[in-house]
């Protein structure tokens, strides 16, 4: 399975607009990080699309996090001001395990 | 035999919203009264979080701190210093409540504002929000700061200007509430740079020659190769380096950059093309000279609260070519510091002067 980060918008728009999604590939990965983002990638796709997004706030980032595996390709999506726990999760633990 | 009754609110939110920043307190109460319903029938998140600032008791602007301990849901965080509370160890802390009492004191001395609102809100701000969170953004009712991820950026607190500008969006939001995307957003995004700056060079007591006009300068990592996050006098030199490039900021209209209105799009870069607006800002004020936050300020702060959600570069030059005039007289130097520099980014303010009012 590939995880891929994309970052948008906020104080550091200019950058993210340049910036390469951050990619974790589960091959590559221990076997218990691989489980536990394995778990967090199915608990944010069964989670679903959160409430509409309200309108967009002074530099509130948005994300997309693209999931690619055996089934296909499936496409989170979230705000800073519209987090859905599971996705929030999955978020998390993306920023603190994909450093480039 | 039960009946059921629909409920319809004639009056848009958006309006209700605005009147509640009325002069008229008879006004005000009534469209709380009406928006109150409206979010008790129809339990609407965004209604409730719309009218928050005016649910708060107003407080003079007291400032309240809370910790997030790197958590995203901000009802979790721990307020670890209100107003009367002296400093804490945590220095993110002291920096997001000194960088708002600053603010705060700069909009009540310079602008006769209290406040966001303009009536004492309370001013709310997280600290050490989510896990190597490169941010900080205002979200509809209070300011949330990122620690950075150490590689790239550092702490947000560490620029005034970063703190004055969230503080600015909120300001912006209740008087001009600009939409944020395309023009409209890239002059929200502009306002709270000018708002930013200007704070900074009040605390420093700068004169706009003086000045750096930088926006974010201590955001970056010591081994990261960029001036600041955006430059008002220069857009488009704030960074150039092999990591992500060269700033894309334009300096004239000849330069906008069309992005879509989508989130990946900065909005129709939003963030992008503030730069021309925020280049007329810095030429007005080296045009005029002295302080920025003097008659090129108060140029901006009287075009802003006349502004409306769907206002474009052309119209708030414009509008700040009429200011001028009510404010300083028809040909002043100031008038014409504020045509030359909107010419200068190609925009030709197209408003005739009224006579000279006394």
């Amino acid at each position: 399975m590939r995880v891929a980060l994309a970052t948008h918008g906020g104080q550091a728009a200019a950058i993210n607009l340049r910036l390469p999604p951050r990619v974790l590939d589960t091959e590559r990965l221990p076997p218990e990080a691989a489980r536990e983002l394995r778990g967090l990638v199915a608990a944010a796709s069964a989670e679903g699309a959160g409430p509409a997004a309200p309108a967009p706030a002074g530099d509130a980032m948005s994300y997309t996090i693209t999931v690619d595996d055996d089934a296909g390709t499936t496409t989170l999506t979230g705000s800073d001001t519209a987090l859905p726990p599971a996705f929030g999760a999955l978020l998390d633990w993306l920023q603190r395990h994909a450093t480039g | 035999m039960p009946t059921s009754h629909r409920i319809s609110c004639i009056t848009p939110p958006y309006i209700l919203t605005r009147l509640l920043d009325s002069d008229n307190e008879a006004i005000r109460q009534a469209a709380l009264d009406t928006l109150l319903a409206t979010a008790q029938l129809r339990g609407e998140r965004e209604v409730r979080g719309l009218i928050a600032g005016a649910l708060t008791a107003p407080g003079d602007g007291r400032r309240s701190i809370f910790d997030c301990d790197h958590g995203t849901f901000l009802p979790f965080a721990t307020l670890v210093r209100s107003e009367d509370d002296g400093p804490v160890t945590d220095q993110s802390v002291n920096r997001a409540f000194d960088g708002f009492g600053v603010t705060r004191t700069f909009y009540r001395d310079e602008f006769e504002r209290n406040s966001i609102d303009g009536r004492g809100m309370r001013l709310m701000g997280f600290v050490h929000r989510g896990s190597n969170y490169n941010n900080a953004f205002w979200d509809g009712q209070q300011m949330v700061f990122g620690d950075g991820d150490g590689q790239v950026f550092s702490d947000f607190t560490g620029s005034l200007d970063v703190i004055a500008h969230e503080l600015a969006h909120g300001v912006t939001e209740h008087t001009a509430n600009l939409e944020y995307h395309h023009q409209p957003g890239a002059l929200n995004e502009s306002m709270s740079d000018v708002a930013g700056s200007m704070v900074k060079q009040w605390q420093l007591q700068q004169t706009a020659d003086q000045a750096d006009w930088l926006i974010g300068a201590e955001v970056f990592t010591p081994h990261i190769e960029a001036d600041a996050l955006r430059s008002m006098k220069a857009p488009g030199t704030a960074f150039d380096n092999k990591l992500f490039g060269k700033d894309p900021q334009p300096d004239h209209m000849d330069r906008y950059v069309e992005l879509p209105d989508t989130p990946k799009g900065d909005h129709g870069g939003v963030h992008i093309n503030s730069g021309i607006p925020n280049k007329a800002f810095f030429l007005v004020a080296t045009g005029i000279g002295g302080n920025s936050w003097d008659a090129p300020g108060h140029i901006w702060y009287e075009s802003l609260k006349a502004s409306n959600p769907n206002t474009q570069f052309q119209d708030f030059a414009d509008t700040t070519y009429r200011k001028a005039d009510e404010l300083y007289g028809a040909d002043s130097p100031e008038q014409q510091a504020v045509k030359a520099a909107w010419a200068e980014v190609g925009i030709q303010v197209t408003t005739v002067p009224s006579r000279r009012r006394r």
